[in-house]
């Protein structure tokens, strides 16, 4: 009684992640699923077809191929200009911070339905072609302001004493960030870059509005589920998310070599993760 | 005209190109393509593509490796084809194509497959281009009943992809276990209390209204307004009462292989692909049968090719292999013949070749302006939705 | 609005390089909230615009500028049981992420020791595997022939008999969906405190239940605020949980906007409806802000 009121936090802790963890088994035990009829709804019969023929069922790999061209796209112009806008925000004085606070919140702060129906009633009024460049505008909109808060957080968690140490050493303004401030806020902008692209890459609501014909993966499993989602769909579901946890787990373990050298206090989950913290 | 580059690779490349970026691999590779990785983009035969929108499980699938009727096509004529299944409700693809189309825009289709109801507001909105017969003799094997549609007389625009009922199924052993019977024959039988929470009926109103109607002693090929809106009271109750678990689209299949649903409105070859152990019949007082309509947006820069899959698929002896896979009613004549080489045992099935008696118990539900249309659907969805 | 950035630094650390005023300052901000300004902002003008627009006489799904202020009362008037139902089930689900996150947040701040990391990977883990997907399997999970559904059915504690496609499914599925972004959150507002505070408290004779009250509680209240916000709104908007857990009775406001946007393409009401909810969203951030006296959300 005594043990188990001393661990009930801890107990409680696990009983939460594994309740996490309920559906991505469920998703993963389908990816081995034989269907004995035409849809794949209930497990059936244990098989490895579905991952020795991926691309088996027509759409989903291109779907899946155009998802992650939209996520390398987006990630890659919105970390820039999220990241630009980190640096101005803690490094310079600039009239109208308020309205710059106001707009890289805001975003956060909109229902994905809304945001997805504001820029569609926009596209529609100029008569812009809905396609990929309309979803990678959106997605761009959206993820700026997690980029920006990611690595303001960076920035500001940095100790301002090693900067001054370069500069006390003679450094010109531009070594100082190529060997100093930005080594240092790199970690904080690759969170915020797969923070990024994991948030593309699941996008369903904004994408659906913005696609006009364009099937991205998400998109692509919404029609397929109307008739039982291809157990192709759950192989490569299965792969992003192991191949994302991997990537992560490895960026947590050099972080926590690093930081042992820098004593620097932030875990990089928490930078991917913690957007408004 | 040759078309050296696909739309779509331009638009890639545009956009890649217009943010200062150069992501080499995105340039390329098509996007919605079963292409293999590395076609040309500067194809001098761009044009011998179709790029072909239907429903999901609306084609016949690769088993093992056994060629597909779509493969066939590719082999036999030497057109690429860009198979997407992204249509899962008429008003919402006509939605996501309208601005495009009206600004005589590509929409990145050759062919789409659509509900009557949603093929007529194409036509009523002049998106759709005549058919030129000249490159679709098998034309001439469409079933003469199928050979007029209220929203094309002559079939000037449009070509059944397939034909189907709209009925009821359900899953057999839970329908014994609640009801005591493996068949339902009426909609008394589909609203009985036993099955309270476990059915499930259409979100197109007009499938869900028919069987409705007909149910209410209306003719759904001829209604009032008030005969709908008292119909609409029947459904209401139903919905009220907690008898109807669900509005669905597509997706009843789910719900009846879980077991969740245990009887259902829904689409005869949809029903009976789920095979043994479910079921779909006609209600006694009148099911619906339709018919869903290939047409070529008029914008579409591949007419000839999208020409040529259609007379392709009005070859019997294709068209009897894809009925065989999907079930639904084949609207090609002399399907029924060449079925004896594909599965003897479906020749005679009357729900891919459905007899005269069964045709005439059921109703063609009738053709609606855009308006009364779209307040027939708000209606409906205020019913469903509250 | 009412967050201000601190201008200097943060709190603790010395204070940073001076910030300087040059034009790099606004050479760096001007790409990002430009597109921000033209991608966000003015959409929201249009989709102002397009909730005022009339009918074009005559041409059924045709609309063309108008001040039709009656799209608002209309919309409303047909919607808003809709609009109190997302609020009750954003609610519920935000008050249950809070009771489930709390616990793990608290464990992994004070007493996960060296898996700290390693647990933070794992909560934010399931988000990798798609949105979409995890809901859909919340589908087989619920299902009624599915374990869960009929153990509680065997013990009689299903008023409905089920539990897919009921308001339970739905609010279940919203509190599972944005559960990281409250354990988040938590977590980074716990991992501030002080253990020796605690402590100090267990000394001064507080039970743990009062040391909770009087010194971890009110401590973690950012984090409260902010993991609250991140769960309620997303929450609040969402339309795909009831979508596919819901039943007739279930749509949420999101449901109508993507509805009359999508199906009837009755752009005026789907925009009015937006606006709305982006504005009931907004005066409730704000009102709460100030209320929890947490000023630095940004």
């Amino acid at each position: 009684m005594r043990w188990l009121r001393r661990n009930l936090v801890g107990i409680v802790a696990i009983a939460v992640l594994v309740y996490l963890f309920i559906p991505i088994a469920v998703i993963m035990v389908l990816s081995f699923n034989k269907p004995a009829g035409k849809y794949n709804l209930k497990f059936d019969e244990f098989s490895l077809e579905a991952w020795a023929n991926l691309c088996g069922v027509p759409g989903v790999c291109s779907s899946f191929v155009t998802s992650i061209q939209i996520g390398i796209v987006s990630t890659i112009v919105a970390t820039l200009l999220g990241t630009m806008i980190a640096f101005a925000l803690v490094r310079y004085r600039f009239r109208g911070r308020s309205t710059t606070n106001l707009l890289i919140f805001l975003p956060m702060a909109t229902p994905e339905v809304v945001m997805g129906a504001s820029l569609l009633a926009l596209f529609l009024n100029l008569r812009f072609p809905l396609g990929q460049i309309t979803v990678i505008i959106a997605h761009i909109m959206f993820i700026i302001s997690f980029v920006v808060v990611t690595v303001k957080a960076r920035l500001q968690g940095m100790d301002p004493r090693l900067e001054e140490a370069a500069r006390d050493l003679y450094a010109n303004p531009r070594a100082v960030f190529r060997y100093v401030t930005f080594p240092l806020v790199l970690p904080g902008i690759l969170g915020a870059a797969l923070l990024g692209f994991s948030l593309s890459f699941d996008d369903f609501i904004i994408s659906f509005f913005n696609a006009g014909t364009l099937v991205t993966f998400p998109i692509y499993i919404w029609g397929a589920a109307q008739r039982g989602i291809p157990v192709q769909v759950n192989a490569l579901a299965t792969i992003v998310f192991l191949v994302a946890l991997v990537i992560v787990l490895t960026a947590q373990y050099v972080n926590h070599r690093k930081r042992r050298a820098l004593d620097n206090p932030t875990p990089i989950a928490a930078d991917a993760a913690l957007p408004r913290s | 005209m040759p078309v050296r580059l696909t739309r779509r690779s331009v638009l890639g490349s545009a956009a890649l190109g217009g943010l200062g970026l150069t992501v080499a691999a995105c340039g390329a590779a098509s996007t919605t393509s079963e292409l293999p990785s590395g076609a040309p983009t500067t194809d001098p035969e761009a044009e011998r593509v179709v790029r072909f929108s239907n429903w999901p499980a609306y084609i016949d699938q690769a088993e093992g490796d056994e060629p597909t009727t779509l493969d066939d096509f590719r082999a036999s004529s030497g057109i690429e084809v860009v198979y997407t299944e992204d249509i899962n409700d008429g008003s919402e693809f006509l939605a996501k194509v309208q601005s495009p189309l009206e600004q005589g825009r590509d929409i990145d289709r050759d062919i789409v497959v659509l509900s009557e109801e949603t093929a007529q507001q194409f036509i009523e909105r002049g998106f759709v281009a005549p058919l030129d017969y000249a490159l679709i003799p098998n034309a001439v094997n469409l079933l003469p009943r199928l050979a007029a549609a209220s929203f094309d007389p002559d079939r000037r625009y449009t070509l059944p992809w397939q034909s189907g009922f709209t009925g009821m199924g359900w899953n057999t052993a839970l329908l014994q276990e609640r009801m005591g019977v493996d068949r339902l024959d009426s909609l008394d039988q589909f609203f009985d209390p036993r099955l309270a929470g476990r059915v499930s009926v259409l979100s197109e109103t007009m499938d869900t209204m028919g069987l409705m109607l007909a149910w209410a002693g209306f003719d759904p090929s001829s209604f009032t307004d008030e005969e709908f809106d008292s119909t609409l009271l029947l459904l209401q109750q139903q919905v009220d009462s907690g008898q109807i678990r669900q509005v669905t689209g597509n997706d009843y299949i789910g719900g009846l292989d879980s077991g969740d649903l245990i009887a259902v409105f829904g689409w005869s070859g949809d029903v009976l692909a789920l095979g043994e152990g479910y079921g779909f019949g006609l209600p006694e007082s009148g099911g619906l049968v339709w018919a869903d309509s290939m047409l070529i947006p008029v914008v579409s820069p591949n007419q000839a090719s999208a020409a040529s899959l259609m007379n392709f698929y009005y070859d019997p002896s294709v068209a009897a292999r894809l009925a065989a896979w999907i079930q639904y009613v084949c609207p090609v004549q002399g399907a029924q013949e060449a079925m004896l080489d594909v599965d003897p045992e479906l020749v005679e099935d009357p729900w891919i070749f459905p007899p005269d008696e069964v045709l005439d118990a059921c109703y063609v539900t009738q053709a609606l302006s855009s308006e009364r249309t779209g307040l027939l659907d708000r209606a409906f969805d205020r019913v469903v939705s509250t | 609005m009412v967050a201000v950035v601190p201008t200097s630094g943060v709190s603790g650390a010395p204070a940073p390089v001076a910030q300087r005023s040059s034009r790099t300052g606004y050479l760096l901000l001007f790409p990002g909230i430009a597109w921000l300004a033209v991608f966000f902002a003015i959409p929201f003008v249009t989709l102002f615009l397009t909730s005022l627009q009339q009918p074009v006489p005559g041409k059924s799904g045709r609309y063309m500028f108008g001040l039709q202020f009656s799209n608002y009362s209309d919309a409303l008037a047909e919607y808003w049981p809709l609009f109190l139902r997302s609020f009750l089930y954003a609610g519920i689900a935000t008050l249950l992420a809070l009771a489930i996150a709390y616990p793990l947040a608290y464990f992994i701040a004070f007493r996960a020791g060296r898996w700290r990391s390693l647990m933070l990977v794992l909560v934010i883990a399931p988000s990798f595997a798609s949105f979409l997907l995890r809901t859909y399997a919340w589908k087989t999970i619920l299902s009624d022939e599915g374990f869960i559904t009929s153990t509680l059915n065997a013990l009689h504690l299903l008023p409905e008999g089920r539990i897919l496609n009921t308001g339970i499914a739905v609010v279940a599925g919203l509190t599972y969906n944005f559960l990281p972004f409250m354990i988040l959150p938590l977590y980074a507002a716990l991992e501030k405190i002080d253990p020796r505070l605690i402590e100090a408290a267990g000394d001064l004779y507080a039970s743990p239940i009062t040391a909770f009250r009087k010194v971890t509680w009110p401590l973690s209240l950012p984090g409260v605020v902010a993991g609250t916000l991140l769960t309620f709104i997303p929450a609040m908007g969402d339309y795909i949980n009831a979508a596919l857990l819901g039943s007739t009775g279930n749509r949420m406001i999101g449901n109508a906007i993507q509805i009359n946007f999508i199906q009837f393409r009755d752009y005026p009401t789907a925009s009015a409806l937006s606006f709305v909810l982006m504005a009931g969203i907004l005066v409730l951030v704000f009102t709460y802000i100030r209320r929890a006296g947490t000023e630095d959300l940004v």
